[in-house]
């Protein structure tokens, strides 16, 4: 299987190596659970000794003390470090988790806890792969479609979303984080794929999914998740650019709208509908 | 006349499935203009006052005149307000 050469890019500059690091980019010191980015560098601190020093084009380098957690490492890593990455080196990292269908990628973005995992993963019982979680990259450099870069994370779930998602239970995330790794029921895509829709998760009594048009795809890219504050960070576009930049990418992203209700017993009817959802609109792509 | 002018150092704008999307440059503000605001945001090109505006905008859309006069006056304020027009 031959890999795109954004793949390619991200594979060599996640690449890590232990050692020293600096501990601050700036002339302020850096406290824990925060990162600094400067020109061509990131550095990011977790909890106590423990830091995470990024240089573009010379990979990561990681310096774990005494006292650092490393059950938390995997998840600093393939968190923020691989969104300041991404976007430092031209990809957007958003905040979204995905499923795969005939070749293309239906992804579901929405606050923290609006179930973007849960139902993800469930879709998988509708034999849809997963495709990624929590993060879906995307590679801008054609101009005729956006491309998916396949989830470089491992599908994590509460345990009460195992019987929901039907997804098999793998082990316990971090030693202070209450999730676990899950495996997909249909599997997992490890491959690029074009970005076929973007579906907005929201709350609500009467179960609708509805193409979303005009203005709205466009102010529906606001986004203050962490991984929009890295790629403004490293992208350093003034108000101007940052408008043309989402403009362009609302007229290229088809985006609807998935309102359920947040009921257990409903769950099952909601998944079902999105699967169909997703499957006409496969059927139109193809 | 008093011709209705963008001020378009002030503001980019874009467009998406025929609606607008205006963004003023120095408070990173959004307006979504849609319908006869879309219209009328169209047809602010330097050459019209208010009132040839209302005749454009009575042209197309049903309604009475008065009203639709005032509706534009209304709009053009806002719009003067948040600085993205000016009515010389």
């Amino acid at each position: 299987m031959s890999r795109s050469p954004a793949e390619l890019l991200l594979e060599r500059e996640t690449r890590a190596c232990y050692g020293p690091v600096p501990i601050q980019l700036f002339d302020e010191p850096l406290g824990p659970m925060s990162w600094q980015m400067r020109d061509e560098t990131f550095l990011l601190r977790a909890e106590g000794d423990h830091y995470f020093y990024y240089r573009r084009g010379n990979g990561l380098t990681i310096h774990r003390g005494t006292d650092a957690d490393a059950s938390e490492e995997s998840l600093w890593l393939n968190g923020s470090v691989y969104a300041a990455i991404a976007s430092m080196n031209g990809l957007l990292p958003i905040h979204a988790s995905a499923v795969a269908c005939d070749g293309a990628v239906f992804a579901f973005a929405g606050p923290a806890s609006a179930g973007k995992s849960t139902l993800a993963a469930a879709l998988g019982r509708h034999g849809l792969a997963m495709f990624c979680d929590d993060t879906l990259v995307l590679d801008l450099s054609d101009p005729q479609q956006l491309i998916c870069l396949p989830g470089h994370k491992r599908l994590k779930l509460c345990p009460d979303a195992f019987a929901l998602t039907g997804a098999a239970v793998e082990e316990k995330v971090s030693q202070t984080y209450g999730k676990y790794y899950a495996a997909p029921a249909a599997g997992t895509v490890g491959m690029a794929m074009p970005l076929a829709m973007l579906i907005f998760l929201a709350d609500g009594p009467e179960m609708a999914i509805a193409p979303i048009s005009g203005a709205e795809r466009f102010l529906r890219l606001t986004d203050d998740h962490q991984t929009a504050r890295l790629f403004e960070a490293a992208r350093k576009l003034d108000r101007a650019e940052e408008f043309a930049r989402r403009a362009s990418l609302a007229r290229k992203i088809a985006m609807a709208r998935f309102v359920r209700p947040m009921d257990r017993g409903r769950f099952d009817e909601g998944v079902a509908m999105a699967a169909n959802y997703i499957r006409s609109l496969a059927g139109l792509n193809a | 006349m008093s011709a209705v002018t963008k001020r378009t150092d002030r503001f980019t704008e874009t467009t998406i499935d025929e609606e607008i999307v205006v963004m003023h440059l120095g408070t990173g503000r959004f307006f979504s203009l849609t319908g006869t605001a879309a219209l009328l945001w169209r047809l602010i090109d330097g050459t019209h006052d208010r009132s040839t505006l209302a005749n454009e905008v009575t042209a197309i859309f049903d309604g009475r005149e008065s009203d639709i006069a005032s509706d534009v006056d209304d709009f053009l304020e806002q719009l003067e307000e948040a600085g993205l027009i000016a009515i010389d």
